[in-house]
C-alpha cells in the first residue's frame, strides 16, 4: 500500500505514459433532433486535460456542462468529434477506457442507499473488476475514515443526510481506483463544513494521489479554491479556458469604488463629458460613492480625470476579482453588486 | 488492476448476487407479496374451482400447477431485469453500471443469471404451496423440470430484453408490463398440438412439454426431439434477438441523452 492506504496497483495506470492527456476531447458537438427544431447542447468543444490535475468546468444552467462529462465518458454519443480518456477512445472502447475513468454523476443519488457504506464500495470495486482483497478492505476502510464515516460505515444509507450520502458517493467512486475521476456537482446540497471537507479530499486526491479531476460545480469558492484551471462553459460552447489566478487576473484592479465631495447629481453632470462611466451612484449630502470600470493601467488617468472635473476624492478602493466576477462577465451575467471592495476587509 | 480472465468476472458476479440478495431481503415486503400474491390467485382459481366445477378442476389440475410455475418463474426472470433497469435509472446508479470496464453487457448478462436463479427460487416455493394446497402429486424429476423450465423462461427473458431496451428508451413501459403479463397467461395454456405454429411463440412449447413431463413422467429423452430442438431454437432465438435489441435500444438512449434519466 502507499502513504494513503491504496493498493498498489492502482492509480494512475503504470501503462499510461505520464505524457498523454488524461482527457482529450475533440471538436465534440451534441445536437438532438434535426433539422430546424434541432437543439445544440455542445459545439465545437475541445479541451485537454493533462494528468494529475485539477480542472474545474464552470458554466449556468444550459451551459453544457453536464453534457459534456457525459459526452466524455461515452454515456451520451456526441454528434461530432472525439473523445479519449488516457489514449483509449471512449464511444470506440469503452470498456478499456472506463478501467481509467469513474465519476459521480448525481451526488447523493449515485449510490444505493439500501446497502451500507462498505457494501456500497464492496460492490462498486467489483463493478470495476477488482476482486476483493484484505488489502483492498484495507483501502475502503481508509476511504471511509478519510471521509468521515468509519462510525457509519454499516449502517444502511437510508438514515443518512444528503451530505453523509454524497460522501459515500465520492468514496464509491474512489473506491473503483480510476486514475481520472469526474464530478459532477460534488457539493450540491451540502453544508459550509462538509463542503470545505470535500474540497480537502478533492485537493487531495491530485497531490497525494496522483489522481487527474475533472469537476463541475455551481460552487466557485469550491472551483477557485480546488482547481488549477478553469473552463468555463456557455451556450454549449467554451468561453475562457485558463488557469484559475489567470483568469482572476484578466480582471483583476480594473473597477474601483470611489468616494467624492459632492451630491450626486453634481457627480454625474461633471463627469458627463469625460471618460469615466460612473455606475451605481449612492450617497447623498457632501459626498457620493459609485463604481466605475477603468482599462489597465490607467489609475493614473482616473485621477486626472476626476481632479480635472473638479471633484475632491475621499476614498477610490479597487474591487478585488474573483473567479464569481470572472465567470459572470464572461457569461454575460450582471456582477456589479456583488463585487467587494478590498477596503472593506471581504477575505475569501 | 486488471479486468483479464475470469477472477474479476467472478467477482462481478458475486457482488451482483449479493446485492440482489440483500436488496430483495431489505425490500423483504416487496419480495414476499409478489409470492404471495401469485399463490392467492391460485388459491382462489382452486378452491373457487372445486366448488364450481370439480371435475373440470381436477381433469386440469396438473396444467394449472405447471402454468402458475411456469408464469411466476418467467415473469419474475423476465421483469426482473426491466424493473432493476428502471429502478437503476430512478436511483441514479444505472450509468454507474453502464461505465464497467466488464462491459455493460456483460453486467445485465450476470444480473439475467441472477434473476433466473431466483425465479427458479420464488418457482419451486410457488410449486411447494400449490402441492401442498392441493394434495396433488406431480413427478419433480430436476432433468426434466430444470432444463425444459430454464428454456422455456429464456425465450422469456428475451422478450426482458427487449422491454428492458426500451424502458432505457421510453422509461415509461408500465403498460407493456400488464400486456406482457397476460400474454403469457395465454400462452402457458396455447393449444399446441392443435396449432403448432403456436410453438414458436415463448412459453408455450415449453409449457406443453413440462405439463407431459410433470403430469405424466414423461422422462427428457422420452419427450419428442424435435419438441426439444425447437424449444432450444426458440430459446436461443429469442434471447439472442432480446439481446441485440437491448444493445440497439441502449445506445439510442445514450445518443438520445436518456441513459440515466427518468
Amino acid at each position: 500500500m502507499n502513504r494513503n492506504g491504496q493498493p498498489e496497483s492502482v492509480v494512475p495506470n503504470g501503462d499510461v505514459s505520464g505524457e498523454t492527456p488524461a482527457v482529450s476531447i475533440r471538436d465534440l458537438s451534441k445536437r438532438y433532433g434535426s433539422g430546424s427544431s434541432a437543439i445544440t447542447a455542445l459545439e465545437g468543444v475541445s479541451i485537454e486535460i493533462p494528468q494529475r490535475s485539477v480542472v474545474g468546468l464552470l458554466g449556468p444552467n444550459g451551459a453544457g456542462k453536464t453534457t459534456a462529462l457525459k459526452s466524455a465518458l461515452g454515456l451520451v454519443l456526441p454528434t461530432e468529434g472525439a473523445v479519449s480518456v488516457l489514449g483509449v477512445d471512449v464511444v470506440a472502447a469503452p470498456d478499456e477506457a472506463y478501467r481509467h475513468v469513474g465519476a459521480m454523476l448525481e451526488g447523493a443519488r449515485n449510490v444505493y442507499w439500501r446497502l451500507t457504506p462498505r457494501e456500497n464500495l464492496r460492490f462498486f470495486a467489483s463493478l470495476q473488476g477488482l476482486t476483493q482483497t484484505d488489502e483492498r478492505a484495507a483501502y475502503h476502510d481508509r476511504l471511509l475514515e478519510t471521509l468521515g464515516l468509519a462510525d457509519r460505515a454499516d449502517d444502511s444509507l437510508n438514515d443518512f443526510s444528503r451530505g453523509m450520502k454524497q460522501k459515500v458517493a465520492l468514496a464509491a467512486t474512489l473506491a473503483r481506483e480510476t486514475p481520472v475521476v469526474f464530478l459532477d456537482e460534488p457539493t450540491l446540497g451540502l453544508d459550509v463544513e462538509a463542503t470545505r471537507a470535500l474540497r480537502r479530499r478533492i485537493r487531495s486526491l491530485a497531490e497525494e494521489e496522483g489522481r487527474t479531476v475533472v469537476l463541475s460545480s455551481h460552487d466557485m469558492d469550491v472551483v477557485q479554491s480546488v482547481c488549477d484551471r478553469v473552463i468555463i462553459m456557455n451556450d454549449g460552447r467554451i468561453v475562457a479556458d485558463d488557469p484559475v489566478e489567470k483568469l482572476i487576473d484578466v480582471f483583476r484592479s480594473r473597477d474601483y469604488r470611489i468616494s467624492v465631495e459632492g451630491a450626486p447629481s453634481t457627480v454625474r453632470r461633471r463627469l458627463a463629458d469625460t471618460w469615466v462611466s460612473p455606475t451605481e451612484l449612492s450617497g447623498g449630502g457632501e459626498t457620493t460613492s459609485f463604481a466605475c470600470a477603468i482599462p489597465d493601467g490607467s489609475f493614473y488617468e482616473l485621477s486626472d480625470t476626476l481632479q480635472a472635473a473638479d471633484l475632491e476624492v475621499v476614498t477610490i478602493a479597487a474591487m478585488e476579482p474573483d473567479l464569481e466576477q470572472a465567470f459572470l462577465q464572461l457569461t454575460d451575467g450582471d456582477d456589479r453588486g456583488q463585487r467587494r471592495p478590498v477596503a472593506s476587509g471581504a477575505d475569501r | 488492476m486488471s479486468t483479464a480472465g475470469l477472477g474479476p468476472t467472478i467477482a462481478l458476479a458475486r457482488a451482483v448476487a449479493y446485492k440482489s440478495l440483500i436488496l430483495r431481503v431489505r425490500y423483504a415486503f416487496n419480495t414476499v407479496t409478489n409470492l404471495v400474491t401469485i399463490y392467492i390467485f391460485f388459491a382462489l382459481l382452486f378452491f373457487g374451482g372445486r366448488e364450481v366445477a370439480p371435475q373440470a378442476l381436477n381433469d386440469s389440475l396438473t396444467g394449472i400447477i405447471v402454468g402458475f410455475f411456469l408464469i411466476l418463474t418467467a415473469t419474475v426472470a423476465y421483469s426482473d431485469l426491466s424493473w432493476e433497469l428502471i429502478r437503476e435509472a430512478q436511483w441514479g446508479t444505472l450509468e454507474q453500471l453502464y461505465m464497467s470496464p466488464l462491459g455493460f453487457g456483460r453486467v445485465v448478462t450476470i444480473k439475467t443469471v441472477v434473476n433466473l436463479l431466483v425465479a427458479f427460487v420464488f418457482g419451486g416455493l410457488l410449486l411447494g404451496a400449490m402441492l401442498l394446497t392441493t394434495g396433488e402429486r406431480l413427478v419433480l424429476d430436476p432433468l426434466v423440470v430444470l432444463p425444459v423450465g430454464l428454456l422455456a423462461v429464456c425465450s422469456a427473458v428475451g422478450i426482458g430484453y427487449i422491454l428492458g431496451g426500451l424502458a432505457l428508451v421510453f422509461k415509461r413501459v408500465e403498460n407493456i408490463f400488464q400486456l406482457v403479463q397476460f400474454s403469457f397467461l395465454g400462452l402457458v395454456a396455447a393449444p399446441v398440438d392443435q396449432a403448432p405454429l403456436l410453438k414458436l411463440l415463448p412459453l408455450a412449447l415449453g409449457a406443453d412439454l413440462l405439463r407431459e413431463g410433470m403430469g405424466q413422467g414423461t422422462r427428457l429423452w422420452e419427450l419428442p426431439t424435435g419438441d426439444l430442438a425447437l424449444l432450444a431454437g426458440t430459446a436461443v432465438g429469442y434471447l439472442v434477438v432480446g439481446y441485440l435489441l437491448f444493445g440497439v435500444l441502449s445506445r439510442k438512449a445514450r445518443a438520445d441523452g436518456q441513459l440515466g434519466k427518468y
